[in-house]
């Protein structure tokens, strides 16, 4: 399909990149995964491609007060490839290992997959297509065709990695600040990531991991797809109570977000079925994919009973 | 008899080109061509009140724009059905449809011509469901077709009401199924060459028919075919999509000659998606008699299919749901109704298993509930109902071989179904069905009265033996096929045979890839032509001092082998008669094995075990891996796989890989093949089909399995998660109103 002309610059320098990528029309590119088919399909015409590859900064695992830092342009399969990483921070390495293909994993990023566009089936189409649907509210349009009497994108965010990132309690650093990965994100399909222009997310730190972690996703099929949900849990027991219980979700709302009221569970034995009553309100899948919205939040709660029963379980041996 | 090539197995003999990369597609041909791009229409039923192409024609860099204007002559494979034309006139039926077309120096110039041309529609109300468009309200799609009824067809054999009065068991149910299409690996694409100064034209074109392409490129565009080649390069994948001449093809000619250059088409995997003709969306009534021991006394079948914008095959698909309900089991009485729909998507054609597959899933699914209701295993219900052939069916299908028992006796055995089947795991579920399909129609689509199948075979100074076929491999190993078939007669190594296929100017003619025709048809032709240049060769020497022989004696040799369908096995005589009947009938029998996750609706597949009665395996990799793609492109349709079009506009929703959920490697589970060889007395070496066969089979042997799994048999396919968790949670619901009111 047709890719529109652009130029592609491969600054070196991070303060570079910053310059060029705050220039009107212009957007940054990682592993290009994500990006160079929604540019085929007409989502954009961006006149200059920032790439990130020249800076080998961004692209270093480096232990941090316990934690880690890593740099936004390591590749997925480099994450997995590296048994510390998988080893201490298990929801992560769930996450990226159930990202798309191994191809793609080789070469997209974890910043490129952190700043994931949300997806939605009126928006990721051809340009002739939306063109006949008279677009959307999301790109070109006024009109949400997913819920027509609103005035808001419900387009889903479907990374798998942030939710994973969200319960680890990672910070993302970007050329200008540091900041909560939560607060990378808003809930709104159309503007989901709160970067300024020419923010680039350079790297995550991931303090030292409390308890075990896991990932789960519930998918079409078992490679390619994204996620129908995602959860993702970071479980701390003491004696058989919970110490700590951080819950995340996926591929539900327009962003990614930490599941509110887990603290209530803190002292109390763990308790599929409260957690996933939390889930069933907090989650809200529209009808922006095939499988049914309903479905997608039901999923929702059964992967976080079971993966807090896999979890406490886990804790427990 | 065969002897040392075939029986024997062999990688396809073009794989080092696949596998290496060099192998060229037509996309990967012709980059100093002009660029083709086609105007589309943006209504799913439109009428076309002015398209004003000039200004895209004084573009610069523009070199030929066409409208439906350029060509006023009607097409369509079948010579009783041609209603589309290249670029549409007067009227837009779906999303997508060509509206005008455009060749320039470039693709960027192309496409910048396409956004000059003005086109103004008055749209019209659209029908997307048979329903929709059988209302007494809907608007017509082609005005001499009232209720949008392509073709009705009823036909009964046997007497029904007393099939059905001497029953101990008679059961009605409904079916749906979702339309799918092929998603063949390769998009779509093509080539033209128009040579001005002597007026000649040649295509290349990823099709699987390459002798239809060439008759209607002769038709559309008012041109000799002698006039015209048409070259069939490497083709990624078919399973019906290219079975016959595409708008595509026929636009890339009409550009060629109005620019006087080469130009080429390439269309995007969305616009492959909407040239679809894949397997329509099909609503199904059926209906069993049945006595206490299994014999199926009656058979009631109504079939109305969705068919999209024209006819394509329709006609053929709606038939062959009826003529195969018979040659698998002994059916005394059959009844069938069958309505092909008109509606506003894009239109509907073969697809692998083509006018069986829905049919078959409904027909045993009541099979296997009303073997459960009798108490009766379904193994033995099917034996009950075993043909012995030679046999007649009441349609006048004749078989001739069958190796269903054989089949049977092996899926039993392997999956270890008398030991298992009930004894599961909670959730685990086994299940079991049949199939079986044609091998090759034995009325082509032309009917001209030649032989069904040409091959020539050429030998020369070099001692090396040329084949020339018009038989289209794309994929599934027909060269290969039909070298092994002549270097086994003539005794001689596979090495020594070169296959030319494919191309109108060196090959003869062939009928192409469909109705899995090749293997018999052109097999036995290939058989014919050896045997012909076996007898001009000495058998008392050594093969080169053979050639040297019979060279000084005439010059180089050109033999050609033949052949045809004897006349018995083409069917009978009543209207309908000539879809379904073939010189020979492949059987099938799988078991499934599934689990089944009861909180999320999750249905995996753990194991398939499949055996096919494919007479005589002559290249039995190949069939290995044929019944084991069919069975694969069944467990799609079964589990994923569902087009969808979104009014007002009949949008694609799912014309892209992602949203289109065919199984990936992670969901393919191991595929135990049986190869079964009841060899049919007509058949090269006795061979029958591989390819098709099994497909239908895995539908219901998966919903069987499901069903005793959790107790729920989906009649509605594909079995997504969300679909399969709805119905569990009905059925919690029901059960707990059930126990609150007890």
């Amino acid at each position: 399909m047709f890719l529109p002309e652009f130029t592609l610059l491969r600054p070196a320098t991070l303060e570079a990149a910053t310059r060029l990528a705050a220039e009107p029309q212009a957007r940054v590119i990682a592993g290009g995964t994500a990006l160079l088919p929604s540019l085929r399909l007409g989502l954009g015409a961006p006149r200059t491609l920032v790439s990130l590859d020249a800076i080998s900064d961004l692209s270093r695992i480096e232990p941090l007060e316990g934690g880690v830092r890593i740099g936004a342009c390591v590749s997925l399969s480099a994450i997995l490839e590296n048994q510390n990483l998988s080893k201490s921070y298990p929801a992560m390495g769930e996450a990226a290992r159930s990202v798309a293909a191994p191809g793609h994993r080789s070469v997209a990023t974890l910043g490129g997959n952190l700043c994931l566009d949300t997806r939605c089936l009126y928006y990721n189409q051809s340009e002739q297509w939306r063109r006949s649907n008279g677009y959307c509210l999301k790109y070109g349009g006024d009109t949400c065709h997913v819920a027509p009497q609103g005035k808001k994108c419900r387009a889903a965010y479907s990374g798998d990695l942030a939710p994973a990132l969200l319960v680890l309690q990672a910070e993302v650093e970007t050329t200008s600040r540091r900041l909560l990965l939560e607060e990378l994100y808003r809930d709104d399909g159309a503007n989901h990531l709160q970067l300024a222009p020419g923010e680039i997310v350079c790297a995550v730190r991931i303090p030292a991991p409390r308890g075990c972690s896991g990932y789960a996703k519930a998918r079409a099929r078992g490679a390619i797809d994204f996620p129908l949900a995602g959860v993702a849990m970071a479980l701390e027991l003491r004696s058989g109570h919970i110490a700590q219980l951080r819950v995340a979700l996926t591929g539900t709302n327009s962003r990614p977000f930490v599941l509110s009221g887990t603290d209530a569970f803190i002292g109390g034995k763990p308790d599929g079925a409260t957690l996933a009553k939390l889930v069933q309100k907090q989650a809200a899948p529209m009808r922006t994919s095939v499988t049914a919205a309903d479905y997608r939040r039901q999923a929702a709660m059964v992967l976080a009973r079971r993966l807090l029963d896999r979890l406490s379980t886990g804790e427990q041996r | 008899m065969s002897g040392t090539v075939a029986g024997h197995p062999a990688p396809l003999i073009d794989g080092i080109e696949k596998v290496t990369g060099r192998a060229r597609y037509t996309a990967d041909l012709g980059f100093s061509a002009l660029w083709g791009e086609i105007l589309r229409s943006p209504h799913a039923h439109a009428e076309i009140v002015r398209v004003d192409t000039s200004r895209a024609r004084a573009l610069a860099g523009v070199r030929a724009v066409l409208t439906g204007d350029d060509c006023d002559v009607p097409y369509g494979i079948l010579p009783i059905a041609q209603n589309e034309f290249p670029l549409a006139r007067g009227r837009v039926r779906y999303w997508g449809e060509p509206v005008a077309a455009v060749a320039a120096d470039d693709e960027k110039t192309a496409r910048a011509a396409l956004e000059l041309i003005e086109v103004e529609y008055r749209p019209l109300p659209a029908c997307f469901s048979a329903d929709q468009a059988l209302a007494e309200s809907a608007t017509l799609l082609h005005d001499d077709k009232p209720r949008n009824i392509e073709r009705e067809v009823e036909n009964a054999f046997g007497d029904v009401p007393a099939g059905f009065a001497a029953a101990d068991l008679v059961r009605e149910e409904h079916f749906r199924y979702a339309e799918v299409t092929h998603a063949q690996m390769e998009p779509d694409a093509a080539l033209a060459e128009y040579d001005a100064a002597r007026d000649q034209l040649t295509l290349q074109s990823v099709t699987q028919v390459p002798y239809y392409v060439h008759l209607t490129l002769a038709q559309c565009l008012g041109m000799s075919p002698s006039r015209i080649r048409v070259v069939k390069p490497f083709v990624g994948g078919g399973f019906g999509h290219r079975t016959e001449c595409l708008n595509f093809e026929i636009i890339a000619a009409l550009l060629a000659r109005a620019a006087r250059g080469a130009v080429r088409i390439a269309l995007s995997r969305e616009q492959t998606f909407v040239m679809h003709h894949g397997r329509p969306e099909t609503a199904i009534r059926l209906k069993i008699g049945m006595k206490k021991n299994g014999e199926i006394t009656a058979v009631d079948a109504e079939c109305v299919q969705r068919g999209g914008a024209y006819a394509s095959y329709g006609i053929v698909t709606i038939l062959y749901a009826g003529a195969l309900l018979h040659a698998l089991y002994r059916l005394p009485a059959a009844k069938y109704r069958g309505l092909r729909v008109y509606s506003n998507t894009p239109p509907c054609g073969p697809m692998r298993g083509h006018g069986s597959v829905d049919m078959r899933h409904a027909f045993e699914s009541l099979l296997d509930a009303m073997a459960r209701e009798l108490g009766l295993d379904p193994f033995a219900v099917r034996r009950a109902n075993l043909i012995t052939p030679p046999y007649r069916s009441g349609n006048d299908l004749q078989v001739n071989s069958c190796g269903l028992a054989e089949c049977l006796d092996w899926v039993e055995q392997a999956s270890g179904w008398k030991a298992r089947k009930g004894r599961l795991a909670p959730g685990r579920g086994l299940g079991m069905a049949c199939s079986h399909y044609v091998s090759g129609a034995a009325k082509p689509v032309h009917w001209t009265g030649e032989p069904h199948a040409t091959v020539n075979l050429r030998l020369d100074f070099d001692g090396s033996v040329t084949l020339l076929t018009g038989a289209a491999d794309i994929g599934q190993g027909s060269s290969t096929l039909l070298a092994m078939v002549a270097a086994d007669v003539l005794g001689i190594g596979l090495e020594r045979i070169r296959v030319i296929a494919a191309d109108s100017a060196l090959t003869p003619k062939d009928n192409g890839s469909y109705s899995s025709r090749v293997s018999y048809m052109v097999g036995n032709a290939a058989i014919a032509a050896a045997e012909a240049l076996k007898k001009q060769l000495n058998p008392d020497v050594a093969f080169d001092e053979a050639v040297r022989q019979a060279l000084a004696k005439s010059g180089p040799i050109t033999v050609s082998g033949t052949y045809t369908v004897p006349r018995e096995l083409q069917g009978g005589k009543f209207r309908g008669a000539g879809v379904g009947p073939s010189p020979a009938f492949s059987y099938a029998a799988q078991v499934v094995e599934v689990a089944v996750d009861e909180e999320t609706g999750e249905v995996k597949v753990e194991r398939i075990w499949v055996a096919q009665d494919c007479g005589f395996a002559i290249n039995p990799l190949a069939v290995e891996g044929q019944i084991q793609g069919a069975v694969w492109m069944g467990m799609g349709q079964a589990l994923g796989e569902a087009t969808r079009y979104d009014a007002p506009h009949g949008l694609p929703v799912c014309a892209n890989l992602l949203d289109y959920r065919f199984p990936t490697i992670v969901e393919s589970p191991p595929i135990e093949v049986k190869i079964v060889e009841a060899r049919d007395p007509n058949g090269p070496f006795g061979a029958k089909e591989a390819s098709e066969g099994a497909l239908a089979g895995f539908l219901p042997a998966l919903t069987s399995a499901i069903a005793d799994a959790v107790g729920i048999r989906p009649n509605e396919l594909p079995v997504t998660a969300d679909r399969l968790f709805e119905a569990l949670r009905e059925r919690r619901r029901a059960a707990r109103l059930r126990s609150a009111a007890a």
